[in-house]
């Protein structure tokens, strides 16, 4: 194999291959605005009518020119002591970053398990971890309240992080994603070495995980984000995340949807500085998950 | 962001869009004295939702006479919003604040479990408020489990601009006499109004059914025996069939909340509509722009109420005494009058109905007429408080559906949707 | 670590401690490698888990609390209630609206984020711009868009010169209208996963069988797709269980949040909170009918499994030319 992988770097030092590392091509870019535009549109719409007033939301069509407003009702929701951003805000980056963080860490340890580590009980494990996925939220909302209430953590922020540290979907992307990237041999080369199985997990499972890790992370903090049910039982109004505390805005009778979409903004804003901030590492990270053969 | 039902006390926008103004009197005095049943320091916890008018210089009114007692107030965006937190933390035992407000729609529901609300009979307050309203509010026992807040007498919102297209009578007096009369009376003036525009009068059947269902003593629930009666009622027929009859030229379609009912009220639509207080700051929130919406001080069928709220402390709070104290503070008629005013939430104490700085209360949206005086009017007229048992709600949010059927989704005719009105009452269990 | 020996030479008489806490690292270390999870869930996913059966099995209200146990009652009325079936229909209409479409997409999306682009962050973050949007948000400017008289979609037909579209009155629109919703939520994040999994595969692959004269289309059909069957697999059950509980778009999607005057979009999470939360409180029904929705969950989880295995191929590309199988 490796006779043949140098026959052919050779050739790619000396001018640019066709074919496999071909630059993306007209209707590849011509998609990829496609998708994009359609991606981005609602974002563009909200920011519109956020710019307008009350009335802006009535306005047929497609394309609406922003107005001047928007900066004013930022300033309302800002000043709006029922919402209370500031706090809010900070709620949310605490609950968020603490969960992605663990999820990421206990997702890594048993996907490990799951994906390289012969135990008993592996495979049943495996689908119950899975299968859990399928139960429907709106039935474990009484029964964790009262878990919550008993623990005398309700109104905390615990009260959504706890709950939040284990992820499914987390053990279940983990697994996959070491079982197809992780080769075995690597920790059997590691354990004939004579390391222990947690320097097996940091030296050889951490580093191939990485990329999953990071993705991980990202998905987990946006859910995490964006989440609204739960909080909105289990929180009182000084430990509210964001989104719950934004609905504070559709408060009157009448919803002054300009209000409504300023808030629905400015809880982005947080993400998008996120994005800019992180993604480059995020995506670098992500994408180094080329395990060369 | 659910615009559900906003069968619901007043709130009006935020932003202010109605501005009610006294004819010259020094609204609110002192609120009257309470007896703090202890000293000390206590901290209270209020749940509202939408907008009762409880603002913080409001409130603080009471820390300054009780230096003891600290309030904190959260308010929830909406009615339904506000009843999922209070029936889940009712049924987990633990959560709710010391003073709850709870809206009539689910209230009926609530009274099931009177026996973890708080007993709140207090001779001294046997007459503050209309008697209809307290009677919702006492349950089985004769034990009193809630004050009440507000009310929300029904009139006629129309448009002048419309009438005057169609021919029909501008002036707000003119026009109550016009109105007044039976629901048959109603759609006529309707019918000539279709047949001289071409356009709506009203807004969709089930929005009329509304006014239409509250008029009745018992529609869906026997309230001896507390069975269910909805779809063997000829009443509850007849008014479907009617209300349908003549929807089939006179309604404008829009499912009532929607968005294009809101702006319906903007393009004119339709040219009436039924509106208890709390509407009026519906309407000028959708159509800040209209100057020509009135309201007429007349009811089909005599008088109507739509909405209210109560408010009740929790049993399984830990300052029982101290949060009945606050609640009867918030409930008494000076302090409901700032409410009104600071909201238009229509007060249900009567000793409000006779005082001018509520009849003179005014209106600029709706070219200052006085809606005070009004709504006392319309208040006064109300003459039946329909029986609302624990189903009336799901009962009649099935109704809701089945006259949606035909006049705005128009997958089914009269008759085979109040089959399927049938069906769903009967698997409410 | 003490105590190596050099097994092949000396037959090994006695364990080591060494060798004897080795191999409790091994055996044990699984098991503790995945405590962490299984402690926190058997708390918030375990119990209410287990509490929902218990419920589900007796005549409950929310709030009033145990009543008698009623066996498979709750069961049996959901089983034959019409009710249920519409919502069934629904859920499995939305479900497949949704989730094929976004599949296609999210592989092509990822297909194409996977070569040489210029700005490679900007496409790939910009494809996860709709998941940073709430639930909530996406609903609501969705239900404006979709509004019969001054929705923009409605707008845009009739400037085609088609007929407005009843997305509220007519059930086969609304699925259409709400499953849009989702993938526009969905697609960008699903694209993601594919496309991490796309970066994975050994680049020798595609050069290999480049040599061996297979175009893109070819090496994507060949190569691609099979070598991305786990995650395939791993995005059709994760949108398969996720599709199948779908709550927030359909409730928000108009002002009721009931599923239509004619049930048009009731999926069955929406029944659940009907019955448990907003007529009577009745929850011993609603944990009946959240007991069938997981059972129908797992079963069509197993269905889409066994589809997606079919469908990608054996999981090894192989060589047509040379005939030999390219070993992972």
């Amino acid at each position: 194999m490796s006779a043949e992988r140098d026959a052919l770097e050779a050739p790619r030092r000396r001018r640019r291959v066709r074919g496999f590392n071909r630059r993306t091509g007209f209707g590849g870019y011509a998609y990829l605005i496609l998708v994009l535009l359609v991606a981005a549109y609602p974002l563009w719409y909200a920011f519109t009518i956020a710019t307008g007033d009350s009335q802006t939301i009535t306005q047929r069509s497609l394309w609406i020119w922003p107005g001047e407003n928007f900066f004013a009702n930022v300033q309302r929701v800002l000043d709006n002591s029922a919402v209370d951003f500031w706090n809010a805000l900070l709620n949310s980056v605490i609950v968020s970053t603490t969960v992605a963080f663990f999820v990421v860490v206990f997702s890594t340890l048993a996907g490990f398990a799951f994906a390289r580590l012969n135990f008993r009980g592996r495979r049943g494990l495996l689908i119950f971890v899975i299968a859990t996925m399928a139960v429907p939220t709106q039935l474990a909302v009484v029964p964790l309240y009262i878990v919550m209430a008993n623990l005398q953590l309700a109104g905390t922020i615990w009260a959504v992080i706890i709950p939040a540290l284990t992820s499914a979907f987390g053990v279940f992307w983990m697994t996959q994603y070491l079982e197809q990237t992780l080769p075995p041999e690597l920790i059997e080369a590691a354990r004939i070495d004579g390391a222990s199985m947690i320097r097996v997990f940091w030296h050889v499972g951490l580093p191939a995980a990485r990329p999953a890790a990071a993705m991980l992370a990202l998905f987990t903090f946006i859910q995490t984000w964006t989440n609204f049910f739960w909080p909105f039982i289990v929180l009182d109004k000084d430990s509210r995340t964001l989104p719950v505390a934004l609905q504070a805005l559709a408060n009157n009778f009448f919803d002054d949807y300009s209000l409504i979409m300023t808030g629905v903004v400015l809880s982005i804003v947080p993400l998008l500085l996120l994005f800019v901030l992180a993604g480059k590492q995020l995506v670098a990270g992500i994408m180094s998950g080329a395990v060369k053969g | 962001m659910k615009l559900s039902r906003r069968t619901t006390t007043a709130a009006l926008a935020g932003s202010a869009a109605v501005a009610l103004t006294l004819a010259g009197c020094a609204g609110g005095g002192a609120a009257p004295e309470t007896s703090s049943p202890s000293d000390e320091p206590v901290t209270l916890t209020v749940a509202t939702f939408n907008n009762f008018g409880y603002t913080d210089e409001l409130l603080a009114q009471y820390t300054d006479e009780h230096p003891n007692v600290t309030i904190e107030h959260t308010i929830a965006a909406t009615s339904n919003d506000a009843r999922s937190n209070y029936f889940t933390k009712l049924g987990a035992g633990s959560g709710l604040a010391d003073v709850e407000a709870v809206e009539i729609d689910w209230f009926a529901e609530l009274m099931q479990y009177s026996d973890k609300l708080y007993d709140l009979t207090d001779p001294a307050l046997a007459d503050r408020w209309v008697a209809w309203k307290t009677a919702a509010a006492t349950d089985a026992d004769g034990r009193l489990v809630a004050y009440g807040t507000d009310i929300g007498p029904e009139g006629v919102c129309y448009r002048q601009d419309l009438f005057e297209a169609a021919g029909l009578p501008t002036d707000p007096d003119e026009v109550s006499a016009l109105l007044t009369g039976s629901w048959d009376d109603y759609f006529a003036v309707g019918a000539d109004y279709v047949a001289a525009t071409g356009k709506a009068w009203f807004d969709s059947a089930a929005a009329t059914y509304q006014g239409m269902v509250n008029q009745v003593e018992a529609a869906y629930e026997d309230p001896a025996t507390g069975d269910v009666i909805a779809t063997e009622n000829p009443e509850v027929k007849e008014m479907y069939e009617a209300v349908l009859d003549a929807s089939a030229s006179q309604s404008a379609h829009l499912s009532q909340w929607g968005p294009d009912w809101a702006a319906g009220q903007a393009d004119g639509s339709y040219a009436t509509m039924l509106c208890p207080g709390w509407m009026l700051g519906v309407i000028s929130g959708n159509a800040p722009d209209v100057t020509t919406w009135r309201v007429a001080d007349a009811f089909p069928g005599g008088g109507g109420n739509w909405g209210g709220s109560y408010l009740t402390v929790p049993a399984q709070g830990a300052h029982l005494e101290e949060a009945k104290a606050l609640a009867a503070w918030l409930t008494s008629p000076e302090v409901q009058l700032q409410a009104f005013l600071e909201a238009g939430t229509f007060p249900s104490q009567q000793a409000l109905f006779s005082d001018d700085a509520l009849l003179t209360a005014t209106n600029p949206f709706f070219g200052d007429q006085e809606v005070g005086g009004i709504f006392a009017n319309r208040a006064d007229a109300v003459t039946v408080a329909p029986f609302k048992g624990p189903k009336y709600f799901p009962i009649n949010d099935a109704m809701i559906q089945a006259l949606g059927r035909v006049d705005i989704d128009k997958t089914d005719d009269a008759a085979s949707s109040w089959d399927k009105f049938v069906a769903d009452v009967n698997s409410l269990g | 670590m003490s105590n190596r020996t050099a097994a092949t030479h000396r037959p090994v008489r006695r364990l080591g401690f060494g060798q004897q806490l080795s191999r409790w690292d091994v055996k044990l270390s699984p098991y503790l490698y995945v405590s962490p999870f299984f402690v926190i869930f058997a708390v918030t996913g375990l119990f209410p888990l287990l509490y929902t059966a218990y419920v589900s099995v007796h005549e409950w209200s929310l709030i009033g609390g145990e009543g008698d146990f009623v066996g498979l009652e709750n069961f049996a009325f959901t089983l034959t209630n019409p009710i249920f079936w519409t919502a069934l229909r629904n859920t499995l209409s939305i479900f497949l609206l949704s989730t094929v479409p976004q599949l296609v997409l999210a592989i092509t999306i990822a297909a194409v984020l996977d070569t040489n682009l210029r700005a490679k962050t900007f496409w790939r973050m910009g494809v996860l711009v709709p998941y940073v949007l709430t639930p909530v948000a996406v609903s609501l400017l969705f239900s404006f868009m979709y509004a019969d008289k001054l929705g923009i979609v409605n707008n845009l037909l009739q400037a085609i010169g088609l007929p407005p579209v009843a997305w509220h009155s007519d059930a086969f629109a609304s699925h259409i209208a709400i499953a849009s919703m989702v993938n526009f939520r969905w697609t960008g994040y699903n694209a993601l996963i594919l496309l991490a999994a796309m970066q994975a595969v050994p680049r020798d692959y595609h050069e290999a069988a480049m040599i061996d004269g297979a175009n893109a289309v070819r090496r994507f059909f060949s190569i691609t797709i099979p070598s991305l069957r786990p995650t395939i697999i791993f995005v059709v059950i994760t949108s398969t269980i996720g599709g199948l509980q779908i709550f927030d778009e359909p409730t928000l999607y108009d002002q009721y949040g009931r599923g239509g005057n004619d049930k048009q979009w009731l999926t069955i999470t929406m029944l659940i909170q009907n019955t448990g939360w907003r007529e009577n409180g009745n929850f011993g029904r609603a944990a009946a009918i959240a007991w069938l929705l997981f059972l129908l969950i797992l079963l069509i989880g197993l269905i889409n499994l066994a589809i997606t295995r079919s469908i990608s191929g054996s999981g090894v590309p192989r060589s047509r030319r040379t005939g030999k199988a390219v070993s992972r």
